[in-house]
């Protein structure tokens, strides 16, 4: 089990987020997190990151307890997590090159490898021309394959990726879709991907969970899933 | 139509007040006996003195400028971002020297470090002829430039990291230390805000009269006003203005080609600001930050608090100069409201680019804060000291007319920031249901960017209050400022009573701010009152409705 989620409980000023929610991903799954607008979703992508902790709970990563009852035992940078913001976060100061290299250099990797491995990832998004340009150069398609390429290069345990496609327009969407999905063959990762849009979610999940109030609504494949919302709107 | 003129009205009242003066004096200093002549910047380039006040000049003020970005950018970091225990008391305290006029805090040293000082006092004459020596020169200068001046490093390094995304240091998050983060990622981002800090500090430290004044620091606002109230020399006056005005120039351009762009892409976030815990480092920390606050802030401030202990010194401090307590009062408050009144109208046309010469306008205004007040006032005495201006130059409104010259770019920016925050679809939605401007005015932006106003406010009131290089210059008798009246009285006072006056100015700078905050407590509370009695309100009718919903 690469993730394992137990009965983790957040809130915000006395308003419950997340409410009981369980939860564990296998390795190489490609789970989807679907549901609408402030069901929890995203606080539950933000607490397997660490940028937020659990009131109530256990979250392990790979075996090893990384908060537990409101206590952080392991920090972002050693969670071993990649992340695709919605807002893509790429750091507007640094070109390509520079957002790929950071999180290299913080973990001390030698020189040689971080340019070996930054090369070959930006080869695998077909990104290796714009190396060097500036992320406000880029355009949105290629900025979501930079800010794709800067979670993947640190190789981590399992990719989050919070409504990275949202602000693409559809054929944009779909295109990326593939490539996400062609990435994810090719590297065999772990995905936990959060999305309100159930295309997006058919498309890509192996898994799919529904969350509403923030509560696990259903949990099961894609057909399971396709009928359980098909029932939900018919009543 | 109406929005034009208002535009085009205070456009020309601006130039009128703030740039013709300028012109003026420059026509002046370029006519010698009535004809035309550069005899007097002839004389200024041969002049081995004017050479040496321009070196002294720059090298203060890049000095000043490298050690309050050294000292301020890693305080700003550290009150904005970290966990560090009293860092609002901290930062409050830090702005204390800001506040008030700059050759108060010389005058403090002067009491600990003279040769007649606290340090003398206790370890004896000669360490009293060592502290003095430091303090009475360019060392003891600098340290207290930067002393004065390292607030705007800090308040503009704490604002900026505020609006950096805080997803883009998260993304940093998952991957590297704090440290590095600061490092590599916000401190690079706020860039421009930290450059921008250098560039006022610069300026200020460049148009600084007070500190080089009292310290015999020989610099060129030092060198204006004596040539003009000393020997009253117009011409040389005027001429030696002339390198600052060169100097603000430059420093105008560099703003314009490597600022103004990348300042205006940093947006205030409503999402919060990602904390970095200090950790072990935390008391480690502290104690360089109280041992700093303690030297810069609370021993000059001591200094003077213990200097004044006696009833009889501030019996005589205010028998001396209340009329300049009232008069500071009343005229910072009426400058700083029409500073109110100048900025909304070009902070508007900056940020909405309302008219074409937009960028001219906002040049003109930042040369004139970059401008030292000893040379405005000089443009202004130039301008308005003739037989038919007289009821301008002998009346209070030339000391106004001065505050809106040079600190109107102030609250212009603050406006611009403020009406920047302020989406352009709110006042169009005004305009399509068929609002006028006016009404567009009173109804949407004056109560949007009403925050912006009261900031705007009291920066114009603080600025004009501390103000001394120009209201020495063009105060008329019996309408001189308090700090005006502090600095003439210094002379021939006991220092009892001019430490107990430098403490009423502190006094007196901080009411108004005390009463903001205590507004601001006030209208917090009331306002989360309002909204738990809209939240009782409608929270039945809600329920009532869901169960309504529940039934059908």
């Amino acid at each position: 089990m690469l993730v394992e989620i137990e009965n983790i409980f957040k809130s915000f000023d006395g308003l419950p987020a997340i409410n009981g929610v369980s939860l564990n991903i296998e390795k190489g799954e490609r789970v989807v997190i679907l549901g609408p607008s402030g069901c929890g979703k995203t606080t539950l992508l933000r607490m397997i990151a660490g940028f937020i902790h659990p009131g109530k709970g256990r979250l392990a990563i790979d075996g090893i307890a990384v908060a537990d009852n409101g206590r952080c035992l392991i920090e972002s940078e050693d969670r071993q997590v990649g992340m695709v913001f919605q807002d893509l976060a790429l750091w507007p100061h640094l070109n390509v090159y520079g957002n790929l290299e950071f999180g290299l250099t913080a973990k001390k990797t030698p020189r040689l490898e971080r340019g070996k491995r930054i090369d070959a990832i930006l080869e695998m998004v077909q990104m290796i021309q714009f190396k060097n340009a500036f992320p406000g150069d880029l355009s949105g398609g290629q900025q979501q394959r930079v800010a794709l390429a800067r979670a993947l290069v640190m190789q981590p345990k399992i990719l989050l990726m919070d409504e990275p496609l949202s602000n693409l327009d559809i054929d944009l969407n779909l295109r990326l879709r593939k490539e996400i999905l062609r990435l994810q063959n090719e590297l065999g990762i772990t995905m936990l991907y959060v999305t309100h849009d159930r295309d997006e979610a058919f498309f890509l999940a192996t898994r799919i969970v529904v969350m509403g109030g923030g509560k696990i609504q259903k949990t099961g494949t894609v057909n399971e899933v396709s009928e359980y919302l098909s029932k939900l709107s018919g009543d | 139509m109406a929005r034009k003129c208002v535009f085009w009205i205070t456009i020309l009242l601006f130039i009128m007040i703030g740039l013709a003066p300028v012109a003026a004096m420059l026509v002046k200093s370029i006519f010698v006996s009535g004809e035309l002549s550069l005899k007097n910047y002839a004389m200024l380039f041969k002049s081995k003195r004017e050479w040496t006040l321009l070196f002294n000049s720059l090298v203060l003020s890049g000095a000043t400028t490298l050690i309050t970005i050294l000292l301020g950018v890693p305080l700003g970091v550290l009150f904005a971002k970290t966990d560090l225990p009293f860092k609002r008391l901290f930062a409050v305290l830090f702005v204390v020297p800001l506040i008030i006029p700059s050759y108060i805090i010389a005058v403090a040293w002067f009491y600990f470090l003279g040769r007649s000082g606290t340090i003398a006092g206790i370890f004896g004459s000669k360490a009293g002829i060592l502290a003095s020596s430091f303090l009475f020169s360019f060392p003891g200068t600098l340290f207290v430039t930067a002393s004065v001046f390292l607030p705007i490093v800090i308040i503009l390094t704490m604002t900026y990291l505020r609006m950096v995304n805080p997803r883009l240091e998260e993304a940093a998050k998952l991957s590297a230390a704090w440290f590095l983060i600061l490092r590599r990622i916000s401190i690079p981002i706020i860039k421009p805000g930290i450059f921008l800090a250098g560039l006022i500090v610069f300026i200020l430290t460049a148009g600084e009269f007070g500190v080089p004044s009292f310290l015999r620091f020989d610099v060129f606002p030092v060198e204006s006003f004596i040539q003009f109230s000393a020997f009253y020399n117009f011409n040389t006056a005027t001429a030696a203005a002339i390198p600052l005005g060169i100097i603000t120039l430059i420093v105008l351009v560099v703003e314009r080609l490597f600022l103004r762009k990348k300042i205006f892409q940093f947006r205030l976030t409503k999402e919060a600001m990602i904390m970095a815990p200090l950790g072990k480092t935390k008391p480690l920390f502290f104690a360089a930050v109280c041992a700093l606050v303690f030297i810069l802030v609370l021993i000059p401030l001591g200094v003077l608090s213990a200097k004044s202990f006696s009833p009889w010194a501030y019996r005589e401090a205010f028998i001396r100069s209340i009329d300049s307590i009232f008069r500071s009062l009343l005229y910072a408050s009426i400058g700083a409201t029409c500073l109110v009144l100048f900025s909304f109208i070009l902070g508007y046309l900056l940020e909405r680019k309302a008219i074409r010469f937009y960028y001219a306008v906002d040049s003109a205004a930042i040369f004139l804060f970059a401008l030292p007040g000893t040379v405005t006032g000089i443009g202004l005495i130039s301008l308005w000291n003739t037989q038919a201006t007289n009821f301008i130059y002998a009346s209070m409104c030339i000391i106004l007319f001065g505050y809106i010259a040079q600190y109107t770019a102030l609250g212009e920016r603050i406006m611009a920031a403020t009406f920047s925050q302020i989406p352009h679809s709110m006042e169009e939605a005004a305009q399509v249901v068929g609002a006028g401007w006016f009404r567009r005015l009173s109804g949407i932006l004056i109560p949007l960017a009403k925050r912006g106003l009261v900031a705007a406010w009291f920066a114009g009131f603080i600025f004009c209050l501390r103000d001394l290089g120009l209201a020495t210059m063009v105060s008329p008798p019996d309408h001189d400022t308090l700090p005006v009246r502090i600095f003439t009285l210094m002379a021939n006072s006991p220092d009892e009573v001019t430490a107990a006056l430098c403490i009423i100015m502190v006094v007196i700078a901080f009411l108004p701010l005390c009463a903001l905050a205590l507004a601001v407590k006030y209208i917090a509370r009331h306002g989360r009152n309002q909204n738990k009695f809209r939240c009782a309100q409608t929270l039945p009718r809600a329920m009532r409705r869901q169960a309504e919903n529940a039934n059908f």
